[in-house]
């Protein structure tokens, strides 16, 4: 489908043209972050000249602390959940791919099945085991639903992956004398780097995201991750729009910042299975 | 994308071999399932399968904060959901929501991919630009739209200044919040199929267009004949994703309409359970009501998913 020589400028712009629509509405927000509060409403498609750092510092200084609290809870769940993940569903996978009992393929279909349960169907009675444990309204409660909750789709990733590390190595490597721990994590580990990079990636980004989860779990007791907090603030001022969006803007930035360095790893991550063949 | 690969995975697997280091015998067999299995699995058990199960149990009680006895009833709480007026109307919201939600993503990010299937930096940065909001937390999403729609928000303000009298309450009006909220979705899943559609765009062969167009196909014939059955994989990963984002939507209706306006006219199953369970806190129910939504769940994703995954292979 060549274009046709007679407009070749026609696809560059209305290419142009439609980007320009669909991100309207973020540069909207974008464009009010920078802006003094009476600007929002005034003038509320106008570029931010000059831009002001008001409404940022304003979220930044709330007397609740309300982002730097979440930013805390945030990056500690986070990082505890995707580290937790990335080991405990790279064991999983490969114990389940190298194993070649029936029981495994059950398990795994098992496993699987729990990559389209949503969240709703299991959050009452998991609020419960939280409970029976102590760890209803702590972060270690949340990390643990985390784990349990994301794990099928770590072993997915990962299974995938070690479906095509030949078997001829690690048997090579056992011949040499080397036990299955081992094995696992000084020659297969290290070739899955491509599914590492993936879980790591897309964990990390839903669970920064993640909202229900955290706002069932942690409650208003147990703090508030940046994300809850953005939800938390639109509730309590309806109108001050400038602190709600500078709050939002440094919610989303480090997800941001992370997608824009690492963009080819995304698309990659995800079209894996769109491709046939 | 998971279901896909995972039938895939399933039919191709390698054929029974001696995993290495596998002496015969119990004990180090053990070891191997308490080192590699056991951990990842126990938290699983601990935290999607021994929930369903408690749910299971909790459905057939009156399980409720504010009923100090909980007493087994059967299937009273299946029987009462089943012609409970504020069930169906969720069970209706649900489907129209996951229709907009399937469609309007899959057809705009085709014709965005479509728009886009270009090389050079300058399509590069705009396929960039539609990702924006896959990345984004729903929260962001729906705080960026609810700026947007509601009713003195920036749409109707531009409304009112090209002269329209009374815009309409995109939120707020009963008939049409439901198809915005549907709409902010759709905004939000658009960069993703597209995304996905553009990978399976740029493995269709030159050659196949070329031969095509020899044989005298015109652009439409061809993308009819040559490009869409190339897609079907694409198609089938956007539309099960699709499916499970439309069925599991909570994060949007809680921040732009609370279920409302009116009673009940953006609550959807997702949005219903969460309200039942710990609003009102009538845990019996909300459990009935979250197994029949898992169970809906179950046999729509897998249906469409055999049907979508039967069409891939025939071309």
């Amino acid at each position: 489908m060549q274009d046709r020589q007679r407009t070749p400028w026609l696809r560059p712009v209305v290419a142009l043209a439609v980007t320009a629509a669909f991100f309207l509405p973020l540069y909207l927000v974008l464009a009010n972050v920078f802006k003094p509060g009476e600007d929002i409403s005034g003038h509320p498609a106008s570029l931010p000249w000059p831009p002001t750092l008001d409404n940022l510092s304003q979220a930044l200084s709330r007397p609740d602390r309300l982002f730097w609290n979440g930013l805390i809870n945030s990056v500690t769940i986070t990082l505890l959940s995707i580290v937790l993940l990335t080991v405990l569903s790279a064991m999983l996978g490969h114990y389940l791919c190298r194993s070649r009992s029936r029981t495994a393929r059950i398990t795994m279909l098992v496993l699987l099945a729990g990559l389209m349960i949503p969240p709703q169907v299991i959050l009452v009675p998991v609020t419960d085991i939280l409970q029976l444990t102590g760890m209803m309204a702590t972060l270690q409660g949340i990390v643990a639903f985390n784990v349990g909750y994301y794990v099928p789709f770590g072993v997915f990733v990962f299974s995938g992956f070690i479906r095509t590390i030949p078997l001829e190595l690690e048997e090579s490597a056992s011949l040499d004398g080397a036990g299955r721990w081992r094995v696992f994590w000084q020659i297969v580990f290290p070739l899955l780097r491509p599914a590492t990079a993936s879980v790591l990636i897309f964990l990390g980004v839903w669970i920064w995201n993640d909202f229900l989860n955290p706002l069932i779990i942690l409650g208003p007791a147990g703090g508030t991750t940046v994300t809850v907090g953005v939800y938390r603030a639109i509730g309590e001022h309806q109108q001050n729009y400038g602190q709600v969006f500078g709050l939002m803007f440094l919610a989303a930035l480090p997800v941001l910042i992370f997608y824009i360095a690492l963009q080819k790893h995304f698309v990659k991550g995800l079209t894996g299975g769109a491709v046939k063949g | 994308m998971s279901l896909v690969k995972e039938r895939a995975g399933i039919r191709t697997d390698a054929p029974p071999r001696t995993p290495p280091g596998t002496r015969r015998g119990a004990l180090p067999r053990l070891w191997h399932f308490l080192g590699f299995g056991a951990p990842g699995l126990l938290v699983y058990a601990c935290f999607v399968l021994a929930p369903i199960a408690l749910s299971v149990g909790y459905s057939f009680t009156n399980a409720n904060q504010f009923v100090p006895r909980t007493r087994f009833v059967g299937l009273d709480n299946y029987t009462r959901l089943l012609t409970d007026q504020e069930f169906l109307t969720a069970l209706k919201v649900t489907t129209i929501l996951t229709l907009i939600v399937v469609i309007v993503p899959n057809v705009l990010g085709l014709a965005v991919a479509v728009l886009l299937d270009r090389r050079g930096w300058f399509y590069n940065a705009l396929r960039g630009v539609f990702f924006v909001p896959v990345v984004l937390s729903s929260v962001v999403v729906s705080v960026v739209w609810q700026a947007m729609l509601t009713d003195d928000g920036l749409v109707n303000t531009a409304l009112r200044a090209m002269g329209v009298h009374s815009p309409p309450g995109w939120l707020s009006d009963p008939d049409i919040a439901l198809y915005s909220v549907g709409f902010i979705i759709s905004w939000q899943m658009l960069g993703f199929c597209a995304v996905v559609y553009l990978a399976g765009l740029q493995s269709v062969p030159q050659e196949l267009h070329e031969a095509a167009a020899i044989d005298g196909a015109g652009p439409w014939l061809r993308f009819r004949k040559v490009t869409w059955p190339m897609l079907a994989p694409a198609l089938t990963i956007n539309t099960v994703m699709l499916l499970i984002t439309g069925f599991k939507a909570y994060d949007h209706i809680q921040v732009l309409t609370g279920g409302g306006p009116g009673t009940g006219t953006t609550a959807t199953l997702a949005f219903s359970v969460i309200q039942t369970g710990f609003t009102a806190n009538r845990t019996g129910e909300a459990s009935a009501m979250a197994l029949l939504m898992l169970v809906i769940v179950a046999v729509v994703s897998s249906v469409a998913l055999r049907f979508l995954q039967r069409r891939e292979v025939d071309f």
